[in-house]
């Protein structure tokens, strides 16, 4: 054997150093995880479910799916769609003091370290949980719905706002600070149209989420499609559910495709 | 041994890239194929490994009917036929020797280069390969802090790896400096000549395909307009390829203005 | 190519003295407002959105919330088993999510699925995973697969799936295909020139999106409770309904710290990988 080669053989970068290590880790959490999980089997109407779901959805309660009474799934759909617009809109509002506050950039250190740990505190907390605690405000109904979404929104927002706030540009503050601009020129021309549309882009995601999200508030009666859902899956209607859910599917997909292109227009102007 | 018999090659789109090429290529030698951009050079290249299916005609390799092959066939097929491209087409972000390597993945198990686990043989003989073509203290560099021609290199080591009889090359140099270039093409004659392998090279630059090549064949049109000793061109000869005086581009003179290749910016 | 609104409001068009002259097109911020304004306003009446409600009554969300920022640490011994199995559901199904994700991507990717079939129903499927919420697949899991981890982790799994793929599949398309082509000239299947030449290219961001999503599950994954589908979610419910809100408060503070735990852990991982 070439002794040049085997030597350069044995120079090879060990790999393993970490490799090993690493897999280690990796198996003792995965090990560790599943001791959690029992698997009790599948239930004995399990696969009958299964299969009586997917006839829901391919035979659906057409009365429901395109009927236009309280009960309907376009009625159910827009006021999940109104939950979740007003949401956001009350979110972005609220978040956009926040998210200057929170970042390091603009506001003093102490501020923005309370700031960051509210926020967290604030997105920790399950949306569940909002909507129980906003019932007892407002009642039962679309209401609570509303402000548990505007909650929810002013944490994912502030979040995001803030990362955005934090990568400001300064280049461009500079050229016009040096072209002699005022302090309000300044941001007027260098900050805001950065963050504009970036605050756009994150409030048209959240919609997208939000939409998602609402429709699971129903669960807890904050409104909303959810409600219906688990109202008639308790009741093993099928054809109503699968209309519920083909409603729920087509409007999420629409609002994503909308929202998608809204955003990568922002991107590309 | 390679046989076209009157083969035609028609793309999907309606264009007629090859009509009626008869062309035979003995064991050993060394190809050079020139002609304008579009003439067909490049579709004549990726018949013989069947790349592009042809449409009509014969092609066999070796005694093989390259229509035939489908599956594991075809790809036992190509095991023997390196090939060498104009953008190297390694994996940037990998080792050298994890690209030279890659010869060796139809042969092994899934999960071998799933891990990047290979045995010590393999990487003996990638060593080999790479010592073959000059670079070895380089073997276990990323691919994209070489250079041009190093790249190349590279590609070369990948497919003399395979230990194959045939090299098809596609503008192998046309991204490299003058420099580089000739570097390569001595790399083609040196294996040419002590390995035995033919080598077809398809090649822009007419002073390098007559000065390396053996043997040059002309397309125009998707025809073969010439074929025989890179001696036997002139200037006439010039002509019926390229219907005129070789263009600009296609001249030594030009590679001096082509922006010098580091490795790794796209 | 004219657009409606271009027709109804002119661009004006500006006029320099070497005689050129462009175009400005209308700006679409008024009707945009408008736009808003009339969206806001049915949102309004349909949610019966009420501000004189929230001022009567709002005092009764802060009464709650004080209660919950006095946590009742007696009750700490009942949320560890719990989050634990929120954890554990989120790390298990993350993975399995994650590990599907790479050949399902594949199926989904239009640069090497060049089977229009295939490519066509695998993108319809993710789009059903997609839009499904996930507390309406851990409900359908727990009727599948009976109450508790199971069910959720099937969820998780599922939304994981979801999450990975889209992103993996948008950027194996972008992705350079030259070494694959390579791989397949010199004799290797699809799959093995798909491990050896693509898999190296993407492997940093698919581990990235990876960590990401173990960090997003793990607060999803504290809902999935609330249906039976395991973890501290229907702890979380059943203190709500009994208004033990000082137990509530407990519970909180010890899923926040896990998640402070987990985000930066993973944040951390992360920056290096990249």
């Amino acid at each position: 054997m070439n002794p040049k080669l085997a030597e350069k053989l044995q120079s090879q970068p060990k790999r393993w150093k970490y490799q090993i290590p690493i897999a280690l880790i990796v198996a003792i959490l995965l090990a560790w995880s599943a001791t959690a999980i029992e698997y009790r089997g599948i239930t004995e109407r399990g696969p009958m479910m299964a299969l009586n779901i997917l006839k829901g959805i391919i035979n659906p309660d057409t009365h429901i799916l395109f009927g236009f009474h309280d009960q309907s799934v376009p009625y159910l759909l827009i006021e999940t769609l109104s939950i979740a617009f007003l949401g956001t809109i009350i979110g972005t509002i609220l978040a956009i003091p926040l998210s200057f506050l929170s970042a390091r950039n603009v506001a003093p250190r102490p501020v923005t370290a309370v700031m960051n740990i509210v926020i967290i505190l604030i997105r920790t907390v399950p949306a569940f949980v909002y909507g129980l605690m906003f019932i007892r405000v407002t009642g039962p109904g679309a209401f609570a719905g509303v402000m548990t979404m505007s909650l929810t929104s002013i944490g994912m927002l502030t979040k995001r706002n803030t990362e955005v706030v934090e990568d400001l540009d300064k280049g461009v503050i500079e050229s016009l600070d040096a072209a002699g601009c005022t302090r309000f020129q300044k941001i007027r021309y260098g900050v805001l149209p950065q963050l504009f549309s970036n605050f756009i882009s994150n409030t048209i995601y959240r919609f997208d989420l939000n939409m998602k999200d609402a429709s699971v508030l129903g669960l807890v009666g904050a409104g909303g499609i959810g409600a219906p859902l688990i109202f008639n899956m308790s009741l093993f209607r099928w054809n109503v559910v699968g209309a519920l859910l083909i409603g729920l599917m087509i409007m999420v997909l629409i609002v994503e495709v909308i929202s998608t292109r809204l955003r990568t227009k922002l991107a590309r102007g | 041994m390679i046989i076209f018999d009157k083969v035609t090659k028609i793309y999907p789109n309606g264009v007629q890239a090859l009509t009626e090429v008869d062309l035979t290529i003995e064991d050993g030698e060394f190809v050079g194929i020139i002609g304008l951009s579009g003439a067909g050079k490049s579709t004549l290249i990726r018949a013989i490994n069947r790349i592009h299916p042809i449409s009509d005609g014969t092609l066999t390799v070796n005694g093989v009917d390259v229509k035939t092959l489908k599956g594991a066939d075809l790809r036992k097929f190509r095991r023997g036929i390196g090939m060498i491209f104009q953008s190297f087409n390694l994996v940037t972000r990998s080792r050298v020797i994890n690209n030279v390597l890659m010869a060796r993945v139809p042969d092994l198990p899934l999960w071998r280069s799933f891990l990047g686990w290979f045995p010590k043989k393999d990487k003996m003989d990638a060593l080999e390969a790479l010592d073959n073509v000059g670079i070895l203290e380089k073997a276990y560099a990323r691919v994209d802090q070489l250079s041009g021609g190093q790249q190349q290199r590279v590609a070369l080591a990948r497919t003399l790896a395979q230990n194959p009889q045939i090299i098809l090359a596609d503008e192998p140099v046309a991204s490299l400096d003058p420099v580089m270039a000739r570097q390569v093409m001595d790399d083609f004659r040196r294996i040419n000549e002590t390995m035995g392998i033919t080598i077809l090279i398809n090649i822009h630059v007419v002073e390098l395909a007559l000065e390396y090549a053996d043997r040059i064949v002309g397309i125009r049109d998707g025809r073969i307009v010439f074929d025989g000793p890179s001696e036997a061109v002139d200037q006439g000869v010039l002509n019926s390829i390229y219907g005129g005086d070789v263009p600009e581009d296609q001249k030594l003179s030009s590679m001096c203005a082509v922006t010098e290749s580091g490795g790794g910016d796209d | 190519m004219t657009n409606p609104y271009d027709l109804i409001f002119r661009p004006k068009v500006i006029r320099l003295e070497s005689g050129n002259s462009v175009e400005k097109k209308a700006s679409r911020l008024p009707i945009i407002i408008l736009l808003l304004v009339a969206l806001t306003y049915i949102a309004v009446r349909v949610t019966d959105f009420d501000v004189r409600v929230l001022a009567k009554r709002g005092h009764q969300f802060f009464v709650i919330l004080e209660k919950i920022f006095v946590p009742d640490f007696k009750f700490a011994k009942h949320v560890w088993t719990p989050l634990f199995n929120t954890i554990q559901m989120s790390v298990m199904g993350s993975f399995v999510g994650c590990v599907l994700a790479l050949p399902f991507s594949v199926l989904n990717s239009s640069n090497i699925m060049t089977n229009k079939a295939v490519l066509f129903i695998s993108r319809i499927v993710l789009s059903v995973l997609r839009t499904l919420p996930t507390l309406v697949m851990a409900m359908i899991a727990t009727l599948i697969f009976n109450l508790g981890t199971f069910a959720g982790t099937v969820a998780i799994a599922l939304f994981t799936l979801s999450m990975v793929t889209k992103m993996m599949y948008e950027y194996i398309e972008t992705v350079d295909m030259g070494a694959y082509e390579a791989a397949e000239a010199l004799g290797a299947t699809k799959t093995k020139a798909f491990v050896s030449a693509i898999l190296p290219q993407i492997l940093p961001s698919y581990l990235s999106t990876c960590l990401y999503c173990v960090e997003t599950t793990v607060r999803h994954s504290a809902v999935l409770g609330y249906v039976g589908a395991g973890g501290i979610g229907l702890t979380l419910s059943e203190r709500i309904s009994l208004r033990e809100y000082h137990q509530v408060g407990t519970i909180l503070f010890m899923l926040f710290v896990a998640v402070v735990i987990i985000e930066n852990t993973s944040k951390y991982l992360r920056k290096k990988l990249a």
